[in-house]
């Protein structure tokens, strides 16, 4: 009797769906051991770095972010979109400050200060890094003709992503904390006629991991 | 028999071919911009071939953006920010009621994709020469103002959504340089300083019956 399933093709799906795993280094440093103080009215911004000239943080991470920040949690955060156009143009890439000295400035300037002070924007989140494809091996070719078409091939790929985010007090004016987050996953594309993608879910693993981390800093 | 499946190869192909070309038509809104007016009143000309500018490159693939009327909107959102008075029109005058006339052009624009650079990013660079008149007619500044975006590429996401974001992004820089840099132009900081000695003498003058 011939068994319901090869035990090659078995073994060969599990190397595979292990390897589309995603391995998360976090690294923390705080300021104090005590929590981070909210008052009710109180919130948060997350942000992007996007200074640098090879990459660009990015902004669906970003959004990632806010959204673990508020979950469970009674945090209040302000979206990046959200933010920048309240203070169009003085967090653009070309005009956002980039320490805390240009921040403190740009606060004692009423027409940026009183607007941020409207919004009850405490703590001040910056987020710097990308996710990239770190290597990549094999392929696959795909061909259409008048009597169909198919994929055949086995491609690999693997992807980093990394991360440093960095909380800013802004009713202090100092850096509360530093959180960095290396997330590495193994990606597979196996095509026997059809492509059958096995995606390693680097980003969201490094959102998850930024996120729980930097939520420990306000809920302790 | 034949001539079904080669038809159908055929149209497969074109309809392949012209999906390697690009197309975008830059359409967003931006926001009210935060700044302190001037106290001078403007006169700003969008001529038709700003308000209708179309960029297009046909080195590698094909790649049209129009930011023609989006770029209108910005400088509209920035200029009536940045003035206490703004009109707007569609050709120069030899002279105007206002203190100023503004008159931008596009020089140039470049674009850079992933499969040009290795880079995981869309990159667009707009070249803008602002042009800067006084009441009389008289040129003022020549400036030069560059803005630039760049926005990541994204699994699944196309050229056509990437270069529209990026192209925005560019637009929101040339307004934060519009803003941020419109005083500190040698010109018309040197302009404007005239301007002010002009405005606080003549009050004097006219006391002293000058």
């Amino acid at each position: 009797m011939k068994p319901p399933c090869p035990p090659l093709l078995m073994l060969a799906s599990l190397c595979l769906l292990l390897g589309a795993c995603t391995t998360t280094t976090v690294d923390e440093y705080r300021e104090s051991s005590e929590r981070l103080q909210l008052s009710g009215s109180e919130t948060v911004v997350v942000l992007g770095r996007r200074h640098a000239a090879n990459y660009e943080t990015e902004p669906d991470f970003i959004g990632c972010i806010g959204k673990q920040l508020g979950q469970g949690t009674p945090l209040k955060v302000i979206g990046e979109p959200e933010f920048m156009d309240l203070i169009y143009p003085w967090f653009e890439p070309r005009t956002a400050p980039l320490g805390l000295k240009r921040m403190s400035r740009m606060l004692a300037e009423p027409m940026i200060g009183t607007r941020i002070r409207q919004r009850n924007i405490r703590y001040m989140i910056w987020v710097d890094g990308n996710t990239e494809t770190t290597d990549r091996e094999g392929s696959v070719s795909c061909a259409i003709g008048p009597g169909g078409g198919g994929c055949f091939g086995f491609a690999t790929w693997e992807k980093t992503g990394s991360y440093e985010a960095v909380i800013w007090d802004l009713g202090d004016l100092a850096e509360d904390g530093r959180v960095k987050v290396e997330a590495k996953g193994s990606s597979y594309m196996v095509a026997v006629g059809l492509p059958i993608p096995i995606i390693a879910q680097v980003q969201d693993q490094a959102c998850e991991g930024i996120g729980k981390q930097l939520k420990s800093f306000f809920t302790g | 028999m034949m001539k079904t499946p080669i038809l159908l190869s055929t149209c497969i192909a074109v309809l392949l071919l012209t999906a390697c070309a690009t197309h975008v038509e830059v359409d967003g809104a931006f926001p009210k911009p935060l700044s302190k007016k001037m106290p001078l009143s403007s006169l700003v000309v969008f001529d038709p071939a700003f308000s209708n500018y179309v960029f297009q490159s046909s080195e590698g693939r094909e790649v049209s953006i129009a930011v023609g009327q989006t770029q209108v909107e910005l400088f509209t959102a920035v200029t009536n920010s940045l003035f206490s008075q703004t009109n707007f029109t569609t050709s120069q005058p030899g002279h105007s009621d206002t203190d100023i006339i503004l008159v931008p052009h596009i020089e140039e624009v470049q674009i850079s994709m992933p499969y040009q650079t290795k880079l995981n990013v869309y990159e667009v660079w707009i070249k803008y020469n602002m042009q800067v008149f006084d009441q009389q007619g008289q040129p003022v500044a020549d400036w030069i103002m560059s803005a630039y975006g760049k926005t990541p590429t994204r699994f699944l996401k196309s050229a056509s959504d990437a270069l529209h974001q990026a192209a925005i992004v560019a637009l929101r820089d040339a307004g934060a340089h519009f803003i941020i840099g419109f005083g500190r132009v040698p010109e018309i900081s040197e302009w404007l300083r005239q301007r002010s000695i002009k405005n606080s003498t003549a009050p004097q003058q006219e006391q002293a019956g000058l």
